[in-house]
């Protein structure tokens, strides 16, 4: 009788971790219209800035070259972390092929997991063109400092924790119905709004801020970035990350209690 | 006078045609209630982040390139209201890879109507109709608070504009789609010119220099939805690199764009191969 060690169990994720990442590759016109989309847009989007800042210094405490390379580095790291679709989960319950997993002798959780962070991976060549045109353009800017950079480290890994499980959170609504494309989209530009990846909360209005601030999609790109840029120091960097990781368990948890809803509610069509 | 006869009635059937089938469409999607209400509320949410994000930057900033905040949100709220104007009518299109790789454009070449009609009447868009309610409501708060001083004939010229300007990017959208008959898979281009269209034709062009303007004018012509007939109304063509006589034509633009478009895609269609299905 086979064991199920942890060796195992992480040789069946990784088989679900590369069929995410290859369903990104193994379409290469998708890719390279994805790459050059997002050129596309890191070269407008610098100019806008560097437009709406001529004549001013700074605004609500922010240079311009902070908020070019924040607009840049956001629209990059969102290019990876929210693809088009970005859970195969609504498609496979419609098709019924959610039985099969669920037969699979993994959580269909580790494996949704698994197989998001595999298409994270095969976006990278977006991300990174992102970055580079950035660079051409001189609109981006390093951290500030070493520990800068590797508290944004740990900060990112928690903001992709967050936004894995708020993905798969969101498209679990498909145990319930399947119509879901309108919250789909809801989701996918309230999400973008609210996590800083079109505007940095610097500029949010005054009675907005705290609001975003206590919600947990701050914490998958506005809080990362904000560590970037060197804003955060000592006890208020420690609160941040501790933050994110206390909305990365929270959400966990929320997951768990769902999908032991969901389970409940499964109807696998076509028989 | 005989040909003019014929044309005209192919013309008459193709239009009685599109009213069976958009008929059809629109009953067939308005059954599900809850759908329904929640595909118009995506609608709204996909284009009301752009509007939000809008109106975060100019409540900080006041002014871009020399427009003020009254004035972009007109420019933007044209955009929109245009944009409704192509996703009501031809937001179908953006399912023709699907049609072609399931082979059902096979059995639009056995019915008696036009490939083009069928593929925009294939299901009635749903989400359309937040991005109508968005459009239309932002262009009626706004066109009041713009600079523009509204009179008979400007006001002619905004609906003019913004029929024209939704026929621009159905042009583009179909123009693009037509490679589908020889590409099979064309979403990503598609999705990469709305994105961008949706991104950054709301915002005064010629921010983006020159030669950045001509390219958005003549090359993948997005000045036209918008930012040239915004600025006939606001009395801002000083502004433009290229000769005042284009904005004041620009709502033209969206016809010749569009027959380019449709042109196109229907020579494509000879390209077609069955996927055999």
């Amino acid at each position: 009788m086979p064991v199920d060690t942890l060796s195992t169990r992480l040789t069946g994720l990784r088989g679900l971790y590369r069929a995410g990442y290859r369903s990104v590759l193994v379409y290469r016109a998708d890719l390279l219209f994805g790459i050059a989309g997002l050129v596309i847009q890191a070269t407008l989007t610098v100019v806008v800035w560097r437009v709406l800042y001529d004549g001013h210094d700074e605004v609500a405490g922010v240079g311009a070259s902070t908020a070019v390379a924040y607009a840049v580095l956001a629209a990059c790291i969102q290019s990876i972390l929210m693809p088009w679709q970005f859970s195969s989960l609504p498609l496979r319950v419609l098709r019924g092929q959610i039985g099969v997993d669920m037969m699979r002798p993994r959580s269909l959780i580790s494996q949704n997991l698994a197989q998001a962070a595999g298409t994270m991976v095969g976006r990278l060549p977006v991300g990174a063109a992102g970055l580079l045109t950035g660079l051409a353009l001189g609109g981006v800017k390093a951290p500030h400092t070493l520990p800068d950079l590797l508290a944004w480290v740990v900060s990112m890994v928690l903001g992709i924790a967050n936004v894995m499980i708020i993905n798969l959170l969101v498209s679990m609504i498909a145990f319930w119905t399947v119509e879901i494309g309108g919250i789909m989209i809801l989701y996918r530009f309230g999400s973008a709004f609210l996590s800083g990846a079109l505007i940095p909360l610097w500029f949010m209005p005054g009675w907005l801020q705290p609001i975003i601030s206590w919600l947990p999609f701050q914490a998958q790109i506005y809080a990362p970035l904000s560590i970037w840029f060197g804003t955060r120091h000592g006890v208020d960097l420690l609160g941040t990350l501790a933050l994110q990781l206390g909305w990365v368990l929270v959400l966990f948890v929320l997951l768990q209690l769902v999908w032991r809803r969901a389970v409940h509610k499964v109807v696998v069509f076509g028989g | 006078m005989a040909e003019l006869v014929r044309t005209w009635s192919v013309v008459r059937e193709d239009l009685r045609a599109s009213r069976i089938l958009l008929r059809a469409g629109w009953r067939a999607a308005l059954v599900y209630r809850a759908s329904f209400l929640s595909a118009i509320v995506g609608g709204v949410a996909l284009q009301g982040t752009q509007l939000l994000f809008i109106g975060v930057l100019l409540s900080k900033f006041s002014v871009i390139d020399g427009w003020r905040l009254n004035d972009v949100a007109f420019l933007f709220a044209m955009r929109l209201a245009a944009h409704a104007f192509y996703v009501v009518p031809f937001g179908a299109l953006v399912m023709i890879d699907y049609s072609i790789q399931q082979g059902e454009v096979d059995r639009y070449l056995l019915r008696p109507a036009g490939i083009y009609l069928q593929v925009v009447t294939r299901h009635a868009p749903l989400m359309a109709l937040g991005d109508a309610l968005l459009g239309f409501g932002s262009l009626a708060i706004f066109a009041g608070q713009s600079s523009v001083s509204w009179t008979p004939g400007k006001v002619a010229f905004l609906i003019a504009a913004v029929i024209g300007g939704g026929l621009v990017e159905t042009g583009m959208q179909t123009f693009l789609a037509a490679f589908s008959f020889r590409m099979t898979s064309t979403i990503s281009l598609r999705i990469l010119a709305d994105d961008t269209i949706t991104r950054f034709s709301g915002y005064p062009l010629t921010m983006f220099n020159r030669w950045g303007f001509l390219s958005l004018t003549f090359v993948f012509p997005m000045a036209f939805i918008a930012y040239l007939p915004a600025t006939m109304l606001l009395g801002r063509t000083d502004q433009l690199p290229t000769a005042t006589w284009l904005a004041a034509i620009s709502p033209c633009g969206g016809l010749i764009i569009f027959t380019i478009g449709l042109t196109f895609f229907n020579w494509m269609t000879r390209k077609y191969n069955s996927p055999g299905s």
